[in-house]
């Protein structure tokens, strides 16, 4: 890209992704202060507005989608974690509206957010069943164990790729339609002005619907492979004590209508 | 027969014929777009049977159909990823 280039220090190469990529960081900090300080000063009873309201609906959302994909136990701590990383991931796979390459398309960002996950699993695998964990190794018979042992990579993979290829496709398949409206001429008339009408259409496709998308799998997706590991009688526990909490809260607000 | 005229070709041209095999390789590697478009069909017809059934389901259904979708183009993705790494990188 034209504005961005690699830094180089003494041999060594820090690509322009990855500023990027700490520019996105810097926006996620600089929003978290900003609500932080504002969270102060608001009245907890009054109906919330401006930056608040965004604020408000998005830890909501994050709060019921943990609740009923991972259960009540991880409430905060999950809050935290996918709170900041699925913001994350999605501003990384708008910001090609700017015109910058977007951090997953240097493949050690997604390999990061894939270990991100492998890490969560076998912790929680671990954590719940301690010396049990190595059974799954050996399920059936012990000969199964190069088999297991090749499948425990396969959500890791899954995910870098799904998130790598998904940005690839989308930077050269733009940076092609750029090129070719650059080069081709009829004439002596060339054909760039014509790009102001094709070229957004791509880029709603590309960036915006394909980055939410992209970014719900992965939450989602995470959010499953956890709960797998979690053993299945404190699942259903603490599942119908959400259940419980909700239908108090919902009835709550209708006797409030009335 | 055939064979040993590849194998001279290769010997002789080398730079053309590795990059004519890579845009070989790059036209095969699409051939996997076929897997991803019958599988979606399958469920975006179970989709469509359950908002018939259901249609106050119709919020659920629909996150839960685009997952699906989202998954079932991962092969589709692995397969144009190799294309493009074969044209543009060789």
């Amino acid at each position: 890209m034209s504005f961005l280039a690699d830094l180089k220090f003494n041999d060594e190469i820090f690509p322009s992704e990855l500023i990027v990529s700490l520019f996105i960081m810097g926006i996620i900090a600089i929003l978290s202060f900003v609500v932080y300080f504002k969270s102060k000063k608001v009245d907890p009873l009054e109906k919330p507005k401006g930056i608040m309201l965004l604020a408000e609906m998005y830890v909501s959302m994050m709060d019921n989608l943990i609740c009923t994909n991972m259960g009540k136990q991880y409430r905060k701590i999950g809050g935290a974690v996918y709170g900041f990383l699925s913001m994350y991931l999605f501003i990384c796979l708008i910001i090609g509206l700017l015109g910058v390459p977007s951090p997953i398309t240097y493949l050690y960002v997604p390999l990061s957010l894939g270990l991100t996950t492998f890490l969560l699993i076998h912790i929680t695998a671990a954590y719940y069943n301690r010396k049990n964990y190595f059974q799954r190794y050996v399920d059936p018979v012990w000969a199964f164990l190069p088999i297991n042992l090749l499948s425990m990579w396969a959500p890791l993979l899954s995910i870098t790729l799904r998130l790598f290829g998904n940005a690839i496709a989308g930077y050269v398949v733009l940076s092609l339609v750029y090129w070719a409206f650059d080069n081709i001429r009829i004439g002596l008339v060339s054909l760039a002005p014509a790009a102001v009408i094709v070229t957004p259409v791509l880029h709603v496709y590309f960036d915006i619907v394909s980055g939410f998308i992209q970014t719900m799998v992965y939450t989602l997706l995470s959010m499953a492979l956890i709960r797998n590991e979690v053993p299945e009688d404190l699942s259903n526990q603490l599942d119908k004590e959400y259940e419980t909490e909700v239908s108090k809260f919902n009835s709550m607000l209708n006797m409030e209508e009335k | 027969m055939l064979l040993n005229f590849l194998a001279e070709a290769a010997g002789i041209f080398n730079e053309a014929f590795a990059s004519g095999m890579a845009y070989l390789g790059a036209g095969l590697a699409m051939i996997a777009g076929i897997g991803p478009a019958i599988g979606e069909g399958f469920v975006c017809k179970a989709a469509v049977e359950g908002i018939s059934r259901n249609p106050e389901a119709t919020g659920t259904i629909r996150s839960t159909m685009i997952l699906g979708v989202a998954l079932c183009e991962t092969t589709g993705i692995y397969a144009f990823l190799i294309a493009i790494l074969l044209v543009f990188l060789k």
